[in-house]
C-alpha cells in the first residue's frame, strides 16, 4: 500500500477542527472602535422568520395605478427574484388581485440591530435604476451616519442626459480589488452588445471628462474617463462596504419593477416559533452527533473514530456554505426545517464511512493484512459511494436550476422562483460535495496515515479478527 | 455467519404483500379522512385585527381555534407601529384560512365577538380582510412534478449507463418504483396523522427523492461486482442473495444513523412543543425506514424478477 505519512492524520484533523471552530464562532478583529467581521460564524447567519421574526409589508402600485393581473404577477416575481438572489429564501409572498396589492413577509437581515421595518423593506422594494450620466453636478448634499457626504438629485447636463442605464447591463458582480495596498470593494459590470457600443461612445465623447454613476437619485461615483472602453466592461468603485457592493450588484441584476411600488403599511412580525426553538435545534444536533459518534466508534472502532472527525468537517463546510464564511457573500436564510435537514445530513453523512469500514472488515475476514485490507476496502467501495451520491447530485442540481434564479423551465412555466426549494437543493448539493471532501478524501487520508502507527495496526481496531469464526 | 446466506429473493411475496397492505391502509385512510391543503397551496383568506396591550399569544390562538369550524387556520402577530395608545403597544393579529371558499360573514363575526368578549380591554378591531391567491398553486405543483420527472429520467439514464452489465434500464426503473413507493408511504403518513400538506411535505418528498435511490444503488453495485467475480454461469438469484447479504449491514447501519439524527430532532421538538418541525421529522422518520425497506425488499427483488422473466422469454432458464 502506498503509505501516507504519519503526521498527515494530525494535520488533517487540526485543519478540520480549525474550520469547525471558525465556522461556528467566526473571526472578528477590533480596530479602534470598529469591529470588523473577517469570517462569519453561526451568529452571522440570517435566520428565518420562524426563528428571529421579520417584516411584513403591503405594497401597492404608486400614484393610484391599478395594475393588471399580469403586471401584479410580474412585480411579484421581480420581488421574489430579488429576495432569492439576496439569499433570502424564507419568505411568504401573496398577491391580492382584487385589492391591487402585494403582501410580503421576510426575515430580518443578519445583524440587524434597530429593527426598522421601513429600512428592511428598502432591501427588496427599491427601484434601483442605475444610470450613467455626463458630468457630476448635483443639487443636494447630506451626510450619512458615518460622516461621509451623500450627493443626490442631478442637475444641468447631468440631469438632462442619460448615457446608458442598468437595462444595458448583462451581469453585475461584487468583487474586491487591492489599490495601493488598500482593499476596496467594487461592482464590476458587463454590458450587453448595445450597452458596450453606448459605453464606447460615451467614453469617446467624454474622454478626460467625468461620467457619473447614479443609483436612482443618489450619486455613487464619478470617475474620470482615462481611456475609451470598448470591451463592454466597467467597474464601479464608490467606498462600498462588502455588503453594499453585494447589494448593489444584486439590485442591478434583479431588474426593475414594472411600476413603482409604495408601501401601504409595514410592521414587524414576532417569531412564529418561540425563541427557544433555536436552542432546541442546537440541542437536537448535539444529541444526534453524540449518539452517532458513539455508534460509529463502538461499531467501527478506528475507522469510526476517523469518520466522526470527518463528520465534524462535513458539518463545518455546510455551515460555511450557509453563512457565506467571508463577509462578501450573502448569508443564506436558515429556517428551522433547514436546520432539521442539516441534522438529518449528519446521519446520512457517515454513509460513505460505513460503506468503507464494512468493506475493510470484510477484506480482513478474507484473511488480508491491515494494510492491504484498508487498501482494497477503500478501493472497492469507491464505485458504490460515487454511484450512490451521483443520483443525489442529479436531484440537487435539477432543483437549483428549476427553482432558483436560473429558471431552467421558464419557457414552460414563466419566470418564477421558489426560495425554499432552491435553498433545499443548494444545501443538498453542498452536503454531497462536503461529503466527498471530508467523508471520502479527508477520512481516507487520515485512515491511511493513522494506520502507519504500530499501535494502530491491530485488526481488532478495524473490527476484523473478532468476527472471525 | 460468513457462510449463511438468507434467501431474500424467496421471501419476495411476503415483502410485496406488506407494502401492498400498507398502501391499502393508506388509501382507506385517505378516503375516510381526506387531505387538507395549507394556505400556500390552496389560497384562502386572511383577517387582520388590530389590538393594544399585551395578550398571551397561546390564549389568543386557542380562542380562535375553538371558534372556527375550520381546523387548519394559522396565525401571526405583528407589531403595529402606528397603533400605540394609552392601552399599550399596538399589534396586528392575522388569521389565515386556507381554502378557496371565502370565510362567511357569520364565522367572521363570531370570531370578532369572541375576541371582544374575552379581551374587552384590548380594543380588537377588524383592520383588513384579504383574499389571497395560492402562492404555490396548481402551476407550482405542475412545476414540481416536471422537476421530479426530469430528475427521474436523468437518474434512470445514469443508472442505465453505469449498470449496463446487469441490465441497467431495468435496474433504474425498479429503483424508481421503490422511490415512488417511499413517496406514497410519506404521503400516507401525512394523511394518517391528519397533517395538512404544506411546505414540509414538499421538503420531505424532495429529501426522499435524494435519499431513496442511494440505498438501492449500493446493492446494485455489489451485484455488479459479484457478477463479474462469479462469472456468467452463476445463477442470478444466488448472486443477488449473496450481494444482499454483504450489503445489508451497511444499509441498516446507515438507516440507523439517519434515523437517530431525525429522531433526536423529533424528540427534542416534542419536548419543546415545536409542532412545525414535528410535521417534518415524523414523516421523514417513516421515509427513512421505508427507503431502507424498499431498496432491500422492493426494488432489487423486482429487478431479479424482471431479469428472470426476460431470460425465460429468450429461452435460457
Amino acid at each position: 500500500m502506498k503509505r501516507v505519512a504519519k503526521p498527515v492524520f494530525f494535520i488533517v484533523a487540526i485543519l478540520i477542527i480549525a474550520l469547525a471552530v471558525t465556522s461556528v464562532f467566526g473571526v472578528t478583529t477590533q480596530h479602534g472602535d470598529i469591529l470588523t467581521t473577517r469570517i462569519k460564524g453561526v451568529s452571522d447567519i440570517r435566520w428565518g422568520i420562524d426563528i428571529k421574526g421579520g417584516v411584513e409589508a403591503t405594497f401597492q402600485p404608486a400614484d393610484g395605478v391599478t395594475a393588471t393581473e399580469e403586471q401584479l404577477e410580474a412585480a411579484k416575481s421581480v420581488i421574489e427574484t430579488r429576495m432569492v438572489s439576496n439569499n433570502i429564501t424564507d419568505y411568504e409572498l401573496y398577491a391580492d388581485q382584487s385589492a391591487n396589492k402585494i403582501i410580503v413577509r421576510f426575515p430580518w437581515k443578519e445583524e440587524t440591530t434597530n429593527y426598522d421595518p421601513y429600512e428592511a423593506i428598502e432591501e427588496i422594494s427599491a427601484t434601483a435604476t442605475l444610470t450613467f450620466r455626463p458630468g457630476n453636478s448635483y443639487e443636494n448634499t447630506s451626510y450619512a451616519d458615518d460622516g461621509s457626504a451623500v450627493m443626490t438629485t442631478p442637475t444641468g447636463e447631468t440631469a438632462a442626459t442619460v448615457l446608458l442605464d442598468g437595462s444595458n447591463v448583462k451581469n453585475a458582480q461584487a468583487g474586491v480589488i487591492t489599490d495601493n495596498g488598500k482593499t476596496q470593494y467594487i461592482v464590476s459590470l458587463e454590458f450587453d452588445d448595445v450597452g458596450a457600443k453606448l459605453f464606447e461612445q460615451a467614453t469617446t465623447d467624454y474622454l478626460n471628462g467625468t461620467i457619473s454613476i447614479w443609483m436612482d437619485d443618489t450619486l455613487i461615483s464619478y470617475p474620470t474617463v482615462r481611456n475609451v472602453i470598448s470591451d463592454g466592461k466597467a467597474q464601479i468603485s464608490g467606498d462600498f462596504t462588502a455588503e453594499e457592493a453585494t447589494a448593489l450588484a444584486t439590485k442591478i441584476n434583479a431588474g426593475a419593477l414594472p411600476f413603482s411600488l409604495e408601501t401601504v403599511n409595514a410592521g414587524s412580525i414576532s417569531p412564529t416559533l418561540g425563541a427557544n426553538s433555536l436552542y432546541a435545534m442546537g440541542l437536537a444536533a448535539v444529541i444526534a452527533l453524540i449518539i452517532i459518534a458513539f455508534f460509529m466508534i463502538i461499531v467501527f472502532r478506528l475507522p469510526g473514530f476517523v469518520a466522526v472527525i470527518a463528520l465534524l468537517g462535513q458539518l463545518s463546510i455546510t455551515i460555511v456554505a450557509v453563512s457565506g464564511y467571508f463577509p462578501v457573500f450573502n448569508s443564506f436564510t436558515m429556517t428551522l426545517p433547514g436546520i432539521a435537514g442539516m441534522i438529518l445530513s449528519i446521519g446520512m453523512g457517515v454513509d460513505a464511512n460505513i460503506i468503507t469500514a464494512e468493506r475493510i472488515k470484510e477484506e480482513l475476514r478474507n484473511g488480508k493484512s491491515v494494510d492491504s485490507a484498508i487498501n482494497a476496502g477503500t478501493k472497492n467501495s469507491l464505485s458504490a459511494i460515487i454511484d450512490g451520491n451521483m443520483t443525489v447530485i442529479i436531484v440537487a442540481v435539477i432543483l437549483i436550476l428549476v427553482f432558483g434564479p436560473f429558471n431552467m423551465l421558464s419557457f414552460i412555466f414563466g419566470l418564477s422562483t421558489t426560495g425554499s426549494i432552491y435553498a433545499f437543493g443548494y444545501t443538498l448539493l453542498v452536503g454531497v460535495i462536503s461529503n466527498f471532501i471530508m467523508g471520502i478524501a479527508a477520512a481516507r487520508l487520515m485512515l491511511k496515515s493513522i494506520s502507519g502507527f504500530k499501535l494502530m495496526r491491530n485488526p481488532k481496531l478495524y473490527g476484523g479478527a473478532k468476527n472471525e469464526k | 455467519m460468513k457462510n449463511k446466506v438468507i434467501d431474500f429473493y424467496g421471501k419476495r411475496k411476503v415483502f410485496f404483500g406488506i407494502s401492498m397492505g400498507l398502501i391499502l391502509i393508506g388509501i382507506i385512510c385517505n378516503i375516510i379522512f381526506g387531505v387538507t391543503l395549507d394556505i400556500q397551496f390552496s389560497g384562502g383568506s386572511m383577517i387582520s385585527y388590530t389590538y393594544n396591550g399585551t395578550i398571551d399569544e397561546n390564549e389568543l390562538k386557542n380562542l380562535v381555534q375553538e371558534t372556527t369550524p375550520n381546523d387548519q387556520v394559522s396565525f401571526s402577530i405583528s407589531k403595529n407601529l402606528a397603533g400605540n395608545n394609552d392601552q399599550g403597544e399596538g399589534y396586528y393579529f392575522t388569521i389565515q384560512f386556507p381554502g378557496t371558499a371565502a370565510i362567511d360573514a357569520e364565522v367572521q363575526s363570531e370570531i370578532s365577538q369572541a375576541l371582544e368578549a374575552k379581551f374587552p380591554d384590548n380594543n380588537f378591531e377588524v383592520s383588513e380582510f384579504t383574499s389571497v391567491d395560492a402562492t404555490m398553486g396548481a402551476k407550482f405543483f405542475v412545476k414540481c412534478i416536471a422537476a421530479v420527472l426530469l430528475a427521474s429520467i436523468l437518474m434512470v439514464i445514469y443508472v442505465t449507463i453505469r449498470f449496463k452489465k446487469i441490465g441497467g434500464m431495468s435496474a433504474g426503473v425498479m429503483g424508481l418504483v421503490a422511490l415512488l413507493h417511499d413517496m406514497i408511504i410519506v404521503y400516507f403518513v401525512f394523511v394518517v396523522f391528519r397533517m395538512s400538506i404544506d411546505s414540509n411535505f414538499i421538503a420531505v418528498i424532495l429529501m426522499i427523492l435524494g435519499y431513496s435511490l442511494n440505498d438501492t444503488i449500493v446493492i446494485y453495485d455489489r451485484v455488479r461486482e459479484n457478477k463479474a467475480k462469479m462469472g456468467p454461469k452463476a445463477a442470478l438469484v444466488d448472486v443477488y442473495n449473496l450481494s444482499m447479504m454483504q450489503c445489508i449491514r451497511r444499509t441498516i447501519f446507515t438507516s440507523i444513523t439517519t434515523l437517530v439524527a431525525i429522531s433526536s430532532v423529533y424528540v427534542v421538538c416534542l419536548v419543546y412543543n415545536i409542532t412545525s418541525i414535528q410535521s417534518f421529522a415524523l414523516p421523514m422518520m417513516f421515509g427513512v425506514v421505508s427507503g431502507c425497506y424498499s431498496s432491500i425488499c422492493i426494488a432489487t427483488p423486482l429487478w431479479v424478477l424482471w431479469q428472470l422473466k426476460k431470460k425465460e422469454k429468450v429461452g435460457e432458464v
